[in-house]
């Protein structure tokens, strides 16, 4: 870091030299170039030492420069917008970038925690699960705060995420992933041929591999071509070009998972665009053209920073400009690292060796020797030498052991096929020796796996095989055929021998980088039995970094094949799954968060109500009323207490709209009904209303509402509020499903009535100032339980049930949704003379527990009918839904928990919901349990608390005295068992 | 539209405050998308009786002179206009007539050979339009609505993030409406607002009305 | 995972419920002796065959149709989506 970018090169590149970027690490200035990944900045700057590993803190660099980066995680931005583990060799640069190093204290050189190196022997393999049994209560003393907190990585953001996510579909005939040259080869040939194609690529800037290869496609430059490729893509109609975009996920029916990195490139996101976009590509056929990622060797000190893959040197070079290292040592098994060392000549670097594993390499291979480089054949790498930096490498050569110095060592091992994606939906891999690697087996319903992902590793091949997909794929979904397409380019050559692991040298050899997964312990968990792949994951944590083990799991599998003299498919191989890169929450909630996080339900008289003032409760996705608080009423219970007695005294209204409604037309529709409910609405005259009770086919209640015959072939069902859409969902089953052969009709009218139940002594005369002339509401006329059409408000038309849920004179006002407002109201007007009040859901809860009608509360999936006390609406004439089952034994049997009143014996004392009953005396274990109280209130009228409740055969109790226990709250209250209804058992109030 | 329901009492769509008129999101260049609640139009359920749906065909051809759909169409004439909203039904919506005229009017036409509910009050219709409607419409429901995949005419009931809505496209600008359950109508405005922002919105009262 | 409605076309599964083994469309008879085992055994035994699989499913958010929907339960592949209303009743689904 003499001088700024002491380690660009003069010329070439894609990186734009007029677009200087500035941007810090770890807090010290530095500059880039527009076009530079983080990653490529700072090797341009000479930084070699990224960061920390992750349990022995060794000093770590760049392995790659892809996505698949094991080391070089770092943390971005600063505050709520701070990102932990982010690979730098996929940041795209951009000015005032700031990123930190991770997993080091108290500086990224002087690590005080990397004596964990020093303990490593204490930290093999499976360390957590042989050391972090017990005693337990060290757990979260002891382990968790002191030893996560040194092997871990980088700090979660500390504020909520102020940028935007959002959710999309798509749709294509071909969807085509990854942008190198399969993947661009195929997108030409769908998109000739006129399909919808749509073609991801992870990366800002599509060609793949042909950026950072010095070959020629049809004699020009291959950037060249792919930049042809895609000015040509982005010209035809059905084409869409989807670059920063990762499919992360294959799903059924091929639906695939993506995310799109929107504004990740920029400082913060512009004023209205997200962040991140997921994606659901739903696509008829998919090419995947996800390239193949080099595999390392594992030797003693492979983690060194200036250890790097051969193919990300080439990418630093040819890509970004950069050179990675002044003199260069190439250790390879692969024809294809030799190239590394030509490049690295071209680029001026110094080649000072080239170590080959095999004994011989063809003619061409040897022709990319630089001049000055020392060949050694059948030798290898035994320990990578230096500190935070590489120095030099120790050789195992034909000539002896020898040390090189070197700043730079480049390795391959060969190519893995990257085809993670096929595997997540049914691809198996199959073991390619010409490969000494994987490549897949088949693939999920509608997707071809081509080019490297499948093992072709020249360019040539690359194009034709994924020429060949595209326009396969196309023709297959009847678009026109664009034939066969011959590219002129390079066969490169690309034997490969296998080289797992060179034995020997003092350093810890490492397997999985990001996870700290040695060699040894590798062959400590073979021997300590885990022999399976899947086995030797969980047990030694290998693959299940961020990175999913990218670049090291198949060398882990060569390993212990290696170790057992056994070919490598008979260890088997790990399954990937999905997310194939990592995804953020908030991608995956979208818009989804906060208040948006569900869709809420809004009353008719919501902005009403709200411009009284009240105080608003969910239920379910509802906002209700909750109370209505009037100036000086300091509590709650004042409200609902003043609310309660204005309604038994004079009148009030409640807004009731979330009821479910139902309208059933048709001939069948009493019979329908009648097989739905226990009771009978067959025999119920038009213009009146019937409590109805509903069962599940397990003889359990479901639901209870009041239905109302309004024609001869013509009812209204209502449902709770809670229930609504489950009980439609039911009634479409059993009419379509069960009895398609009535003649019924089902619609929900839910959202088509305001409805407002209007309750007291004193609602007849106030709905007298809210119905048109000529509306008859007197007994005679609407009897209790009666029905009727009228208008209101000089004209609209209107339902009023004569209805009681409080007890009290009353009567359910429906009008078209859009007037609820309105007769709000005008309901305060015509009951002002009254002292008319609004009520909500409290004081609705209150009247309903005084006159002990059921609610959700005691409707809980594990009543009967005639555990509510309700057996006798049980119709004995006809089979109903849960009417066999309803007389299973055990539903029958005495004892059961049933429905009773309860009133504390000392005046005052408070009842609280969740209390279980205990007879008096009886130890409080759940032994003695007899049952819970299910709802209370605070009765103003009777001036005490009162509960309903499900008591071990109550209604034969009453009298007794029982416990209400609530070890929860510390609740300890004496109550006595009375009858359910509290208030006027004979119902002289409903007949005004 | 002339809606002369009730000259005293007001109607009101619970969006007040919540669809407010003006330019939202992006404001360089055009707006992207338009965005309006459509005035009040009377709307009816019409479910075909077992084994009549020939008759309401024939009910509505001669009632309405259309051909109702047996597939997630929608057809329209003058003012008024049936979506395919499931196998034997429809939703019925003219800008004519009142609910209470409009649903006679049906139940004239169809005679025993369907049920007819009024809908009038229970959904609110959401029009979308513009040249970015598609993008904002691939943010706010799972169906394609490429057009090789969905045109004018076309309808569709889904999912609009969690909530339930229908749609029809109306012409090739491409314009769309969307109606949905009133009491959900607060939350899908602003799904589609918030998915809007990006292309700039313009969000106003009252558009023309459509037939 | 994707379901061709037979009314409504290829629709994303989130528009639909699923409410399980499709024999539950076979609602035996209430009346005469041993409805009670007949229920029990409608309601609670259950194959969990590998392979084909009827199942009921609600398109809830879309037409509202009830649809059986043969799967396969290892591969989840759909062989066929049928309407519920359209099947022949008694024992067609066993």
């Amino acid at each position: 870091m003499t001088r700024s970018q002491a380690f660009r090169l003069a010329a070439g590149g894609f990186v734009d030299r007029a677009r200087p970027l500035r941007f810090t690490f770890d807090g010290r200035p530095m500059t880039g170039y527009a076009g530079d990944t983080l990653a490529s900045a700072l090797l341009a700057n000479g930084v070699r030492l990224l960061g920390r590993s992750f349990k022995y803190h060794r000093p770590r660099g760049l392995l790659s420069a892809g996505p698949e980066e094991p080391n070089a995680l770092v943390e971005l931005r600063k505050g709520a917008r701070r990102e932990p583990n982010t690979k730098a060799t996929t940041v795209e640069l951009f000015d005032g970038l700031e990123a930190a190093s991770q997993n080091r204290w108290p500086s990224l050189r002087l690590d005080l925690l990397s004596l964990n190196s020093a303990l490593a022997p204490l930290l093999p393999a499976g360390f957590y699960y042989k050391t972090f049994m017990w005693p337990r209560a060290l757990w979260e003393r002891l382990y968790e705060p002191v030893i996560r907190r040194a092997a871990g990585l980088g700090r979660a953001a500390d504020g909520h995420d102020p940028d935007h996510y959002e959710q999309a579909y798509a749709f294509c005939d071909v969807l085509v992933v990854g942008a190198g040259p399969a993947g661009l080869a195929a997108a030409l040939a769908a998109g000739r041929a006129g399909a919808r194609v749509i073609l991801c690529e992870e990366d800002a800037r599509l060609g793949g591999r042909l950026l950072s290869e010095d070959l020629e496609i049809d004699g020009l430059p291959a950037h060249v071509w792919a930049e042809e490729a895609v000015r040509e893509l982005s010209g035809l109609a059905g084409v869409r070009i989807m670059p920063r975009t990762a499919v992360f996920g294959v799903f059924d029916g091929g639906t695939y998972g993506a995310l799109e990195r929107v504004t990740d490139h920029l400082p913060v996101p512009p004023a209205f665009a997200v962040r991140q976009r997921l994606w659901r590509i739903v696509a008829r056929r998919t090419i995947l053209a996800s390239g193949a990622i080099e595999r390392p060797v594992a030797f003693a000190g492979n983690d060194r920073p200036g250890v790097m893959l051969a193919g990300a040197v080439r990418t630093y070079l040819n890509r970004f400009a950069v050179a990675p290292g002044r003199r260069l040592v190439l250790f390879t098994s692969s024809d294809d690292g030799w190239r590394t060392a030509a490049a690295a000549a071209r680029a001026g670097m110094e080649v000072a060796a080239i170590v080959d594993a095999r004994a011989a390499v063809p003619p061409a291979v040897m022709a990319l020797a630089p001049r000055g480089a020392t060949v050694h054949l059948d030798a290898r790498v035994r320990e990578a030498l230096g500190g935070r930096a590489l120095a030099g490498v120790a050789l195992e050569a034909q000539t002896g052991r020898q040390r090189i110095a070197a700043d730079l060592l480049a390795v391959s091992g060969g190519w893995n096929p990257n085809f993670a994606l096929a595997s997540h939906h049914g691809a198996r891999a199959e073991w390619c020796p010409h490969l000494v690697g994987f490549a897949p087996s088949g693939a999920p319903d509608g997707m071809v796996v081509a080019g490297a992902a499948r093992g072709m590793l020249s360019l040539a091949r690359c194009l034709a095989d994924g020429w060949d997909a595209g326009a396969t794929g196309s023709e297959t979904l009847g678009f026109r055929p664009v034939g066969a397409r011959a590219f002129s380019a390079e066969d490169e050559p690309s034997g490969v021998s296998a080289l797992w692991h060179v034995k020997g040298g003092r350093a810890k050899a490492f397997v999985d980088l990001q996870n700290d997964v040695t060699v040894s312990d590798v062959l400590l968990a073979e021997r300590e039995g885990y022999r399976s792949a899947e086995h030797l994951k969980r047990y030694t944590t290998l693959g299940m970094a961020t990175d999913q083990g990218k670049t090291g799991n198949v060398l882990a599998l060569g390993i212990l094949a290696e170790t057992r003299g056994a070919p490598v498919p008979s260890v088997g191989i790990t399954r990937f799954r999905p997310p194939a890169v990592p995804v953020a929450i908030g991608a995956l909630a979208g818009r989804h968060r906060g208040r948006e996080f569900r869709p809420t339900r809004l009353t008719p008289t919501h902005a009403w109500a709200q411009s009284r003032g009240a105080v608003f409760v969910e239920a379910g996705p509802w906002l209700r009323a909750q109370y209505y608080p009037m100036p000086g009423e300091t509590d709650w219970l004042e409200t609902v207490g003043r609310e309660v007695l204005t309604v038994r005294r004079s009148v009030g209204f409640c807004d009731v709209s979330t009821l479910g409604k139902i309208d059933v037309q048709g001939p069948d529709a009493g019979l329908f009904l009648d097989r739905l409910y226990i009771n009978t609405f067959s025999t119920l005259p038009v213009g009146r209303a019937r409590y109805g009770i509903m069962l599940r086919e397990d003889g359990f209640v479901m639901d209870d509402g009041t239905t109302a015959r309004l024609a001869p072939d013509r009812y209204y069902v209502t449902t709770t509020t809670a229930n609504a859409v489950r009980v439609f969902q039911h009634m479409q089953f059993c009419h379509q499903v069960l009895w398609p052969d009535l003649d019924v009709q089902l619609v929900s009218v839910s959202d088509q009535w305001a409805k407002l139940s209007v309750a007291g002594p004193k609602a007849r005369e106030t709905l007298r100032g809210v119905v048109d002339a000529g509306s008859d509401l007197s007994s005679e006329a609407l009897p209790h339980m009666g029905v009727a059409e009228i208008s209101v408000m000089d004209g609209i038309a209107a339902r009023i049930f004569r209805l009681s849920f409080s007890g009290e004179l009353a009567f359910e006002v429906a009008v078209p949704a859009g007037y609820g407002a309105a007769l709000a109201a005008r309901l305060m007007q015509a009951g002002a003379a009254f002292g008319i009040t609004p009520y909500g859901t409290e004081a609705l809860g209150v009247m309903r527990i005084e006159k002990g009608h059921i609610g959700g509360n005691e409707i809980d999936g594990r009543t009967t009918a005639a555990d509510l006390g309700l057996a006798r609406m049980m119709s004995r004439k006809k089979d109903f839904i849960g009417r066999v089952l309803a007389e299973r034994p055990a539903l029958t049997a005495p004892g059961r928990m049933q429905l009773v009143g309860l009133r504390p014996l000392a005046a005052g004392a408070r009842l609280r919901a969740g209390a279980h009953f205990l007879a008096p005396g009886a130890p409080a274990h759940a032994g003695n349990d007899e049952g819970v109280m299910t709802s209370v209130a605070f009765s103003p009228l009777i001036g005490s608390w009162i509960g309903l409740g499900l008591l071990k055969s109550g209604p034969s109790r009453l009298g007794q005295r029982v416990r209400a226990y609530d070890p929860v709250r510390g609740g300890d209250v004496e109550v006595e068992v009375v009858q359910p209804c509290f208030l006027d058992p004979s119902g002289e109030r409903l007949h005004v | 539209m002339s809606e002369p329901m009730s000259p005293a009492a007001p109607e009101s769509s619970g969006l007040e405050g919540r669809l407010v008129p003006g330019r939202h999101g992006n404001a360089s260049g055009p707006a992207g998308v338009t965005l309006h609640l459509c005035p009040p139009r009377a709307l009816a359920s019409v479910m075909a009786r077992r084994g009549a749906l020939e008759a309401a065909v024939r009910g509505v051809k001669a009632g309405f002179g259309l051909d109702l759909p047996s597939a997630p169409r929608r057809v329209a004439a003058d003012a008024t206009a049936f979506a395919w909203s499931g196998p034997g039904q429809w939703l019925a919506m003219t800008t004519g007539q009142t609910p209470g005229a409009f649903e006679q009017a049906l139940r004239k036409a169809l005679g025993a050979s369907a049920s007819v509910v009024d809908q009038s009050g229970g959904r609110l219709i959401l029009r979308l339009a513009g040249p970015a409607a598609r993008a904002v419409l691939a943010k706010t429901i799972p169906l394609d609505v490429h057009p090789r995949a969905f045109g004018p005419g076309d309808a569709a009931s889904t999912l609009a993030g969690h909530i339930g809505v229908q749609l029809w496209q109306l012409d090739e600008a491409p314009t769309y409406e969307i109606a949905v359950m009133r009491s959900y109508a607060a939350s899908l405005a602003q799904f589609l607002l918030d998915n809007s922002v990006e292309f700039g919105v313009e969000v106003s009262g009252a558009p023309p009305q459509p037939p | 995972m994707r379901i061709e409605c037979p009314y409504c076309g290829s629709r994303d599964s989130r528009e639909f419920t699923v409410l399980g083994d499709a024999r539950l469309a076979d609602r035996p008879d209430a009346a005469g002796p041993g409805a009670l085992g007949r229920f029990v055994a409608y309601l609670h035994e259950r194959d969990n065959p590998a392979g084909l699989h009827p199942e009921l499913w609600y398109h809830g958010a879309g037409c509202q149709s009830w649809l059986i929907v043969t799967r396969d339960t290892r591969t989840h592949r759909i062989q066929k989506v049928e309407a519920a209303r359209d099947l022949p009743r008694e024992g067609a689904l066993r």
